[in-house]
């Protein structure tokens, strides 16, 4: 296994001593960064990488981070790769060159030996609190291009031999709000690479070039090996799925189609996001880096939780995505929510994984970042003020165990996603009003998806600046195998007492709130796993008895009946469950291999067409949401197209989603309605 | 002439196994070891049955101190008492929620842990402090009783009051404790202020709960302990060995037991200090190897490592502690079969009660001491702890069933699972090395514990450390360091300021507030005032950084300009920069030290023939084979003389192996050192 000369106890301690390189310059950055999201919540990320830009180390990083980092390296390393000396480093942003999104700040720094040969060298990506752009907090739900976004940083070279250049460091500066904290971050990252340059340095004079070098390689190979293995253990084929992110046009819902093939052949896997939607003027584009990131996370989690992950893994995974899509953002589409294309990425990829190892997916996760933003000038301190949380919602039920409750997702790593009430407090004019779990928020199922979360923020100025940028405001996370949907998020606003809630659900852009106001922050649930009506009926009334669920859920989601004492009403449940289970409507599936279901402005929505009976039958009307679920474990989603002339308790499919649900002509379906919020602009 | 008093130190440890005793007598410097089984029924059962076994009467001790593990054991297991919260309204689900983050990366199947509280025995108090310490909203007295009158607390339940921002106005929580005590005397509060006076409030409410939920099982222990202590004639002070490496008296530790969870290890690692400096060996992996569990920690350049963010279980616990990792895997650890038929060994202990098959107590899975003795590395019929004597046959009949599912014969599997026991203490000792930076093999391994010497050479031969000492009396060794530790009583105050702005003379005034207490509740426990030392520093920070940097303040620091010297010296050794930034003060910390004398350990006679200590040959299973193999009696072996593997040592308490590619020798005090050949 080991390289010659190479031996287990050299291997590992070469390995993890690299590893443990990455975890000091994690505490580096955590401690002595200013941007609240970088020492609070963690967002940020640190690897190694060799001269090639192959990522041989990080360690508990963020995924969506750390992930696409590779590309980032690699851009910059194309543009300087004969021009790089001692001295130098690089910084960057561009997501068009290997970035995230504008808030995301990466800087390189080559370590070279005595000689001036290339050695392993660190690089970090750490998120600043403002880059700029149209509001506080930079990135904004209603930006329509890049410009609006903040300031866009291609690879350049921030240090040259050592000096640093002070002309490109003022432009930045000038152009970013508290420009103060932003250089204190970029020193945080600063320090944390020059403490990794000295560990490396000791670890190159301790084992030697050779020696390391051969460590690397035979790391990587082994990682790759590990999870060729377990793809190679799966079925052969194509696995299709879609979902959708939300876009708005000019207050009208376009949502906008993200489309996976995922193909196993053998030991490898391609991941193919043909059909999905051309970019769009708003923040719902990212580039194939960060998509890729939500594959990656997603066949990680399911296929081999606990391997290595390094650049050796991302071998076995192949990318490919029409250009200028959502998947892979052009130039001067806005990029700001990389976070949510990657969730959703995520979330198409579990779909088509569900049809390969059900026993081992989860139900959809809450599927969106959900950073809210209030800005202002604290007087108390005499500064201006950013307050940045994303508070978790809820995880997907699994087969073993309910979905996890407000706890950040699989690809958010570590990231704790709320500040303590007492940090916020003490720092900002901010009182927190109320932080718990909310109550029916997990999608129902055999296994419950987790709870999503309530938070209550207070402003105790005079006036701030209020944003947030979330998506899975209409379009609810999905359950697979027969769960429910997990609720969606929802924002509001309380000012003397009434609740005002956003006309573009979850996209806000400096809303103007005044002291007293009450910012109301609903994160959403996770999607259920399997039949609510197989679920132990004890567990139901264990969550009614938490306050989890409430009563009428209980009966009417779940058929579980409770008497007054709270205990089960055998009899009632039983009858209850028949007549839930007798209701559901089941229709034919009609193959039409000619049909193109997707409409939209600039988005493409799936439509499903009913006689009016249908609708009648489903008490949905024309543009509502049902979900068509099928053979196949997830659901699709579809918007009510009503014809006349349509034929009664039939569905018209095109290929695409008779493969997604595992169905053919003549098979039955069974169809529900998904109840979204109203958008007052109605849809594109 | 005056009469000098009692002599005797005393120090027990009670593991999950055995129950470990060691006397000193500051006199005749002088001292005695005993062990007994540890009966976890009745923990202080052993601990009497320890003192028995020393032959020392309750009034010729002067000091007894006292590890315990009973606290972590409960979290660990699940065993704690049924804890209710009253919490400032609006946050029932704090500990739920925690800080939302995972517990393990790349894995969908992850769960958060269960919190200590679960919602439906919170309730919510009216009330709002704010971050300044003011009042919001005014404690609503009526309603807080209705809220006491609603919880249907059982007889072993508990109470914490968990109010934000308590830590800058402690008045309300600790007005809702005194009603709670009001209306239910006999149950165990606290609050979150009382348990840690520091802000963000997941940490402290959840350390306050783990404080809450080990509080009556503690107390229980405690009283009845020194209700049999003052049976044998010992009416002073009981000193409990702290997470902190310090020792407390037994009353602060049932205020604060949560305090305690480290106080097994913590000794043993006060203890390998100790030897540290006495043999200038400054770079120690210490390796305390019991009955339940091995518990490891890495002392660099003498260095203890003390961190305020360990966990326990999957529960932040912010009390100071030292840097311990524990594995579920020691002596009496049960090897069984996983899914697939791989053979696994622990966490799952036959403990003292029924014990390794072996004991004949009862036991009928194989252990790991099983194993050894089928490998004939304990010696069968030998007796253990007095009275238990070792049946080979058995330890054999134990291996039968995993024999036949995995075909293998007796030695090969007993074999095996010593090599899987093994593996999982390397792991352990991997996470404190090198995946923090640290080359084991630039430490020497100190190994300690009834099972510790056993496994040591096999430990540090798969961590290619090529030195092992093992400290005379391994199997008392965490006993021996309790002696030694000093009390210690650490207090943090959060306080923000900026040095700058309010001068030293202000700063000066909260430390010295803070001291005058610790030194009146040191000297409320007995100690005099000329053995009363005070250490002071400071979690800083710039201006607008949220993560504050722990600062050593010594006596020479008078002014603020030193103080913001002292943090920025700091800051730039730990992340390679400093600002010109305003700095800030959030937490006050003080250590009030009571000092202890230390111990004056005699050296060994020298001289001596090793040929006199060999008891007898026999043969002991290493790599496949039976070979002839020495056994020496420990106390007899003189000091320098050179010991070949393959070899066994025996001792009352510990049995050590070295096998063929090792060899040792004594040292002066009686500590044996290996090393590779």
């Amino acid at each position: 296994m080991a390289a010659p000369g190479v031996d287990p106890i050299t291997l590992e301690v070469v390995t993890e001593g690299l590893i443990a390189i990455v975890r000091e310059m994690r505490a580096t950055i955590i401690r002595a960064s200013y941007s609240s999201v970088i020492y609070e919540f963690d967002d940020f990320s640190c690897a190694l990488f060799d001269p090639d830009g192959q990522m041989v180390a990080q360690s508990w990083d963020h995924p969506g981070h750390v992930l696409p980092l590779p590309w980032g390296v690699g851009c910059a390393l194309e543009d300087f790769r004969d021009d790089l000396k001692p001295g130098d480093a690089v910084l960057l942003n561009d997501p068009y060159r290997g970035g995230t999104h504008l808030n995301d700040v990466t800087l390189l720094f080559p370590v070279f030996d005595e000689c001036g040969a290339p050695m392993v060298f660190p690089a970090v990506r750490a998120h600043w609190v403002d880059v700029g752009g149209m509001v506080p907090g930079s990135y904004s739900g209603l930006s329509t291009n890049i410009y609006q976004e903040g300031v866009r940083i291609p690879p350049i070279k921030i240090v040259e031999e050592g000096r640093v250049n002070r002309s490109a460091m003022a432009l930045l500066m000038a152009n970013m709000r508290v420009p103060e904290e932003r250089e204190g971050d970029l020193n945080a990252s600063f320090g944390a690479c020059r403490i990794a340059e000295q560990r490396i340095r000791r670890l190159y004079d301790k084992y030697g070039r050779a020696c390391v070098e051969d460590c690397i390689a035979t790391h990587l190979d082994r990682t790759e090996r590990r999870l060729r293995d377990r793809i190679a253990a799966l079925p052969d084929g194509d696995y299709c799925y879609e979902d959708y992110l939300e876009y708005f046009d000019d207050g009208r819902l376009d949502p906008v189609l993200m489309r996976l093939r995922l193909t196993v052949s053998g030991d490898r896997m391609i991941a193919d996001f043909a059909g999905t939607n051309p970019q769009v003027p708003g923040v719902v584009n990212s580039s194939l880096a960060v998509t890729g990131a939500g594959v990656f996370v997603a066949i990680k989690a399911t296929l081999d939780p606990g391997g290595a992950v390094n650049q050796g893994a991302f071998r076995p995974v192949e990318l490919r995505a029409p250009e200028a899509s959502i998947a892979d953002v052009r130039h001067d589409a806005p990029a700001g929510a990389h976070g949510e294309v990657r969730k959703r990425a995520v979330s198409v990829t579990l779909g088509a994984l569900s049809q390969i190892v059900p026993d081992r997916v989860s139900g959809d996760l809450c599927g969106t970042s959900f950073p809210n933003a209030i800005g202002g000038f604290n007087k108390r301190r005499d500064r201006q003020y950013v307050y940045y949380e994303a508070p978790a919602g809820g995880n997907g039920g699994f087969l073993q165990h309910d979905g996890p409750s407000a706890m950040v997702n699989v690809d958010f790593g570590n990231l704790p996603s709320i500040q303590t009430v007492e940090s916020i407090e003490n720092e900002m004019p901010l009182l927190v009003e109320r932080c718990e779990l909310r109550i029916d928020s997990g999608g129902p199922g055999t296994s419950r998806g987790g709870l999503g979360m309530r938070r209550e923020v207070r402003l105790l100025d005079d006036e701030g600046s209020y944003s947030v940028l979330s998506d899975r405001a209409v379009i609810p996370p999905f359950g697979v195998l027969g769960g429910g949907s997990g609720a969606p998020y929802i924002v509001s606003v309380v000012r003397d007492g009434g609740e005002t809630g956003f006309p573009t659900p979850g996209k806000v852009t400096g809303h103007t709130i005044r002291r007293d106001d009450i910012v109301v922050m609903r994160s959403a649930g996770g999607g259920g796993y399997g039949d609510p009506l197989a679920r132990d009926p004890a567990s139901v009334r264990r969550d009614v008895a938490e306050g989890l669920v409430s009563r009428a859920a209980a009966a009417e989601v779940y058929g579980v009946v409770l008497d007054d004492g709270g205990e089960i009403d055998g009899a009632a449940s039983e009858a209850a469950r028949t007549a839930l289970a007798a209701a559901r409507y089941r229709a034919r599936v009609v193959a039409d291999d000619a049909l193109d279901p997707y409409v939209g402005g600039r988005g493409r929505r799936r439509t499903v067409r009913f006689s009016p009976a249908m609708a009648a039958r489903l008490g949905v009307s024309e543009g509502d949401l049902t979900e068509v679920m099928g053979a196949n474990p997830a659901p699709l989603r579809a918007w009510v197209t009503v014809d006349a002339g349509h034929i009664d308790d039939t569905v018209l499919l095109d290929p695409f989603g008779r493969k997604a649900l595992g169905v053919e002509h003549g098979d039955t379906v069974v169809l529900r309605p998904v109840p979204t919020p109203g958008v007052p602009g109605g849809l594109a | 002439m005056q009469d000098p008093g009692p002599a005797f130190r005393v120090g027990v440890d009670v593991g999950g196994t055995f129950t470990d005793a060691v006397a000193y007598d500051d006199e005749t410097r002088s001292v005695r070891y005993a062990k007994v089984p540890s009966t976890p029924g009745d923990p202080a059962e052993a601990v009497v049955a320890a003192l028995e076994a020393l032959d020392i009467e309750g009034s010729d001790i002067d000091r007894f101190v006292h590890g315990i593990t009973i606290g972590t054991n409960a979290i660990l297991e699940g065993r704690g008492a049924e804890v209710w919260m009253l919490v400032t309204r609006g946050f029932r689900d704090v500990l739920d929620i925690a800080r939302t983050n995972r517990a393990t990366l790349y894995d969908i199947t992850t769960l958060k842990p269960l919190p200590i509280v679960p919602r439906s025995r919170t309730a919510e108090i009216d009330e709002r402090i704010m971050f300044d310490g003011s009042v919001l909203a005014p404690l609503d007295e009526d309603r807080v009783r209705a809220a006491i009158d609603s919880l249907s607390l059982g007889p072993d339940a508990a109470v914490v009051v968990c109010l934000l921002h308590s830590y800058a106005f402690p008045g309300h929580e600790r007005r809702v404790a005194a009603l709670v005590r009001e209306a239910h005397p006999e149950v165990f509060v606290c609050t979150s202020s009382d348990v840690l006076p520091q802000f963000r409030e997941y940490e402290r409410f959840n350390t306050a709960a783990l404080n809450a939920y080990i509080g009556p099982l503690m107390n229980r222990y405690l009283s009845d302990l020194e209700h049999r202590l003052q049976g044998r004639g010992y009416g002073r002070n009981v000193f409990i060995m702290t997470s902190n490496g310090g020792v407390s008296t037994a009353g602060r530790a049932r205020r604060l037991p949560i305090a305690t969870v480290l106080s097994g290890p913590a000794g043993g690692v006060a203890a390998a200090l100790h030897l540290g400096s006495r043999t200038g060996i400054r770079n120690l992996i210490t390796c305390d190897m019991g009955g339940t569990s091995t518990d490891v920690c890495l002392i660099s350049d003498l260095h203890v490592p003390v961190t305020g963010e360990q966990t326990i279980g999957s529960y932040a616990n912010r009390t100071p502690q030292i840097e311990i990792n524990t594995v579920g895997a020691g002596g009496g650890s049960i090897a069984w079969l996983d899914a697939g038929d791989i053979l696994a060994v622990g966490p799952r202990s036959a403990g003292a009660a029924p014990g390794p098959a072996c004991y004949g107590k009862g036991g009928t899975d194989a252990t790991v001491t099983d194993a050894n003795l089928v490998l004939n590395r304990l010696k069968s019929g030998s007796r253990l702890a007095g009275h238990i004597a070792l049946d080979r046959d058995r330890a054999v009949a134990a291996m039968a069933p995993l024999m036949d599912r995995l075909g293998l014969e007796v030695d090969a599997l007993a074999e095996g699972i010593v090599r899987i026991a093994v593996a999982r203490m390397v792991s352990a000792i991997k996470q404190i090395s090198i995946a923090k930076g640290f080359d084991p093999r630039d430490f020497v391994l100190c190994s300690y514990g009834g099972a510790g010497p056993m496994h040591a050479a096999s430990i540090a031969e798969e961590m290619d450390i090529s030195r092992v000492v093992l400290p005379r009396g391994p199997g008392n060794f965490a006993a021996l360091g309790s002696l030694i530790s000093d009390i210690r009583q650490d207090h943090a105050l959060t306080k923000t300021l900026q040095p700058a702005r309010t001068g030293y003379a202000e700063i000066d005034g909260v430390f010295r507030s803070m001291e005058e207490e610790g030194r009146a509740q040191l000297q409320a426990e007995g100690v005099a005032p000329e053995h009363i030392a005070v250490r002071r520093s400071l979690g800083m920070r710039y201006l607008g950084q949220s993560w504050e940097l722990d600062v050593d303040i010594p006596d020479e620091v008078q002014s603020a300009e030193a103080v913001d010297a002292a943090f920025h010296a700091v800051h730039d050794r730990r992340f390679g920069h400093r600002s010109a930034g305003a700095t800030e003060i959030v937490t006050f910390r003080i250590a009030v030290i009571g000092r202890v004398a230390p111990l004056a350990l005699p050296a060994l006679p020298g001289g001596g023939d090793l040929a006199a200590a060999v008891v007898e040959r026999r043969r002991v299973y290493f790599d496949g084979a039976f070979r002839d193999t020495p056994v020496y009696d420990r106390g007899r072996i003189p000091p320098e003389a050179a010991i070949e593997g393959p070899a066994v040592v025996e001792e009352a308490g510990a049995t050590t192996v070295l096998p063929p590619a090792w060899r040792g020798y004594a040292n002066g005090h009686g500590d044996l050192i290996l090393e590779r050949r």
